[in-house]
């Protein structure tokens, strides 16, 4: 049995770079959670597969895997910018990596495709993504998607223990129950805050109905070389 | 450069080889051998009239040692010392990177003729990264997402609580007044110390009504 027959999406025709126009079936599958975390910490540009992560998808081109988009739990209060929401009404979109030997609007179908079998296969509402201005990330492909851009987020700091290693908050509340920079001070520990830049943050919403509860303003798509208002 | 047959007894270790193999990846690397015989050849650079360093196939070294197979044949280079060390360092580390769809794809092949049990003994996979690799592109993306629709329903809502030592030997103590309680109550909920805690509230908020 030919391993992409499964996928839920008709073949089409895709070329790779390299390789010049070919035939092949451009699919997204589940992966093991122990594949994207090698694909993620090879290529991607964090390097890491984020904890929280719930689901995860392989995008193939035929029988070869050339990319990865997980899915998870994202920053804790995400769901609060849609009225009425719970934490299990949205996921975030923690990581996209495609091979460059993919053309250029491959992340777009890739996300598109996992789009549509969110919508049809679970009861999530709405998915939230953020793009990073630190690694020259935009979010065009959220743009291209016609994802809503909703500003920038609260960026929070990153948290050194003294040891010169930027740890996320979560990890730092994961490692000591807490991340109070009052506690820490009270326990005689030397902590110091890593500021970060905010992050472009899109949301789309796989039910429509829900798109009416959004609670914050909807903006215009930041612009190369533009800088956001809420700079 | 010239490749010739050399007696074990005539082959030395690179005592500065940085490169080291666990003993479980030596087994795979003996049964390898044993299985396809020395398909690759070491290359090696004289010390003297007599005697040759292994500038690649350190390892494999070790093995033929221990099976006592020799001679053994090897690509003898001239080079100085500084241009050993780079070439066995390209040697080892200059090579591709598999593509796991089309890994996965070798693998279901290999397969169909040959035990998980066999394969494994000579691949450097555990069970598990084994079966995610040959499970890679099966999956149906309908049934994966059902699956975990059906999980996230089925999911005890998580409540975490972080205490100072004084206030967990409390809670401790009020929880396992009320175990007994919650324990009868495990079929509704099988995580007995998150039931202990509901009939605590439940008891507090009740005793607040009746005051």
């Amino acid at each position: 049995m030919e391993c992409w027959t499964n996928a839920l999406f008709k073949p089409e025709k895709i070329a790779l770079t390299d390789q010049g126009p070919v035939a092949s079936q451009f699919a997204i599958l589940p992966i093991p959670m122990l594949v994207a975390k090698k694909l993620l910490e090879r290529h991607h540009y964090l390097h890491t597969l984020p904890g929280g992560t719930m689901l995860r998808f392989g995008v193939f081109v035929g029988p070869r895997l050339l990319g990865v988009l997980t899915f998870g739990a994202g920053p804790a209060l995400a769901y609060s910018l849609v009225e009425g929401a719970r934490l299990e009404n949205c996921l975030t979109l923690t990581r996209l990596w495609l091979s460059d030997e993919l053309p250029a609007n491959s992340e777009s179908r890739a996300l598109g495709y996992a789009i549509r079998a969110l919508r049809k296969h679970t009861c999530l509402k709405f998915l939230v993504a953020y793009s990073d201005p630190a690694a020259g990330h935009r979010g065009v492909i959220y743009q291209a998607a016609n994802w809503l851009y909703t500003g920038l987020s609260a960026p929070t700091p990153l948290y050194d223990l003294g040891d010169n290693i930027a740890r996320h908050s979560r990890s730092v509340a994961h490692a000591f129950g807490t991340h109070s920079l009052e506690y820490f001070s009270r326990q005689g520990m030397q902590v110091k805050l890593v500021s970060q830049l905010p992050k472009y943050r899109y949301l789309y919403f796989l039910d429509p109905r829900w798109r009416q509860r959004l609670k914050v303003p909807v903006l215009p798509y930041p612009k190369k070389g533009e800088p956001d208002e809420n700079h | 450069m010239r490749i010739i047959d050399i007696n074990l007894d005539q082959l030395f270790e690179a005592p500065w080889n940085p490169n080291q193999m666990q003993p479980d990846d030596l087994a795979r690397l003996k049964k390898s051998l044993q299985t396809y015989g020395l398909v690759q050849n070491l290359v090696v650079r004289p010390l003297d009239t007599d005697r040759f360093e292994v500038l690649s196939g350190n390892h494999r070294l070790k093995v033929l040692q221990e099976l006592k197979i020799s001679p053994v044949s090897c690509v003898v280079v001239n080079i100085d010392d500084a241009r050993s060390r780079i070439l066995a360092q390209a040697l080892n580390h200059i090579h591709g990177e598999d593509d796991l769809g089309l890994r996965a794809e070798v693998l279901r092949q290999a397969l169909e003729t040959i035990s998980e049990e066999e394969i494994r003994s000579i691949l450097p996979e555990t069970k598990g990264s084994f079966e995610a690799l040959v499970s890679l592109g099966q999956g149906n993306i309908a049934e994966y997402l059902q699956t975990w629709e059906k999980t996230q329903s089925a999911r005890l809502k998580h409540f975490q609580f972080q205490l100072i030592p004084t206030q967990v030997a409390i809670v401790e103590e009020a929880l396992a007044h009320i175990l007994p309680q919650a324990y009868r109550l495990r079929r509704e909920n099988p995580n007995i110390r998150g039931t202990a805690l509901y009939l605590l509230c439940k008891f507090y908020l009740e005793k607040q009504k009746n005051e």
